[in-house]
């Protein structure tokens, strides 16, 4: 029954590696949370301009015609993961969960097993 | 301090839309007011200088977000309601019975704020007048900053005049029409959008019907627009002053519209935009 500061700041606490995490409203492109980030990394641009990347993929499912759901989106960079998790449960508001995690120090099936641990303390 | 009642039609607003009689949003904030903010669209709460809450008439409230999005029944919020004493009560009451969990009457609240607050401060005259004191019967869930109401606010203007610079469809009744075989795909949620469009139904009335943000249905519309499923109206001498677009935003001189908003040259932009986007 975490609040959603909580619950982000969780997951930076917990997830090893973790630069930010956002929750992001992916239709407004809106954060509606996030703890971390900084200079080298505004998690409100990171998400707003992360919406354009769920749509492009849920479009390009739809002109598949694959019927399945996106879990997660794993970007990475030279130094970098991003790891962008869509929460389910909740299909007619289209949230999803925004992790930047160092590449060096970060795990990452333990930083993807326990965002699914913190989707579940969302509770949404 | 009272809210004007005949406000001459103002001139386009700058962008953030604060060209109305009343004290700005920032002013209330640096003197930490409490109270209501009206607007010709939707009222602002804040409390000592925080935004608590917001409605417009526009943007369905967070009772039909939680009702006929499917999370609460109506019959759980009626009793909700019932139960309050006191502010903030129908939010605690259904936090503390476990029929929501903090995270989710958050996350409900704020999509309902901002929502209610662009068009509160995005569109429209601006702000009217402010009751001191006057407070909202939710109570408090999670204030938020008035900077980052107006900095949201400033963003979702330029997003949607980024999509498609045409906010006339916003307000007007949705119109079908046979798009280009060659435009987009739509997706589940702009289908369930095309779903409702009758002719009749404005997207406000869409989103109400969904339960979805007002928004973000507005967003879906102008999507729509720009890839041609729905119509796009010629722009009404007489209709109420849009929201002007923001700075960096397509600004269209007065006399283009009329020609270049006719149905061929919609089209011909439409295939324009199409080569471009193929040779960029």
């Amino acid at each position: 029954m975490a609040n959603t500061q909580t619950a982000l700041k969780e997951a930076m606490t917990t997830i090893e590696g973790s630069l930010g995490v956002a929750l992001v409203d992916y239709s407004s492109g809106m954060a509606l949370g996030t703890v971390g980030g900084g200079k080298e990394l505004d998690l409100t641009v990171a998400a707003a301009g992360n919406t354009d990347v769920v749509r492009a993929k849920v479009r390009t499912m739809e002109q598949l015609g694959l019927k399945d759901g996106i879990e997660d989106i794993l970007i990475t960079l030279d130094s970098q993961y991003h790891l962008i998790r869509l929460l389910k449960g909740r299909d007619s508001q289209g949230l999803f969960l925004y992790l930047a995690l160092d590449k060096n120090r970060a795990n990452l099936a333990m930083a993807r097993h326990q965002l699914r641990k913190i989707e579940g303390d969302l509770e949404v | 301090m009272n809210p004007h009642t005949d406000v001459p039609p103002a001139p386009p607003a700058r962008p953030g839309g604060r060209t109305g009689t009343g004290p700005t949003l920032t002013v209330l904030a640096g003197e930490r007011a409490s109270g209501a903010l009206l607007c010709e669209a939707g009222t602002v709460y804040l409390s000592e200088g925080r935004v608590v809450h917001a409605e417009s008439p526009v943007a369905p409230g967070i009772d039909v977000l939680l009702t006929t999005g499917g999370r609460l029944t109506a019959e759980t919020w009626r009793e909700a309601v019932g139960h309050t004493d006191g502010p903030g009560g129908v939010g605690r009451f259904l936090v503390d019975t476990g029929r929501l969990s903090d995270a989710e009457l958050e996350i409900c609240h704020l999509g309902a704020l901002f929502d209610a607050a662009y068009f509160a401060l995005g569109t429209g005259t601006g702000p009217r007048g402010f009751q001191r004191d006057a407070a909202h019967w939710l109570g408090p869930v999670r204030p938020v900053g008035a900077d980052a109401v107006e900095r949201e606010t400033r963003r979702r203007g330029r997003l949607l005049d980024d999509l498609w610079p045409c906010p006339q469809v916003d307000t007007a009744p949705v119109v079908l029409r046979s798009p280009d075989p060659r435009s987009p795909a739509v997706t589940r949620r702009q289908r369930a959008v095309l779903e409702l469009a009758d002719g009749v139904r404005t997207p406000a009335d869409i989103a109400r019907c969904l339960g979805r943000p007002a928004f973000h249905t507005l967003i879906d519309i102008r999507r729509l627009a720009a890839a041609g499923h729905v119509e796009t109206p010629r722009p009404q001498a007489t209709a109420p002053p849009a929201r002007s677009p923001g700075p960096g935003a397509v600004v269209w001189p007065d006399t283009v519209p009329d020609t270049v908003f006719a149905d061929p040259g919609i089209d011909l932009l439409r295939r324009l935009r199409d080569a471009l986007e193929a040779t960029l």
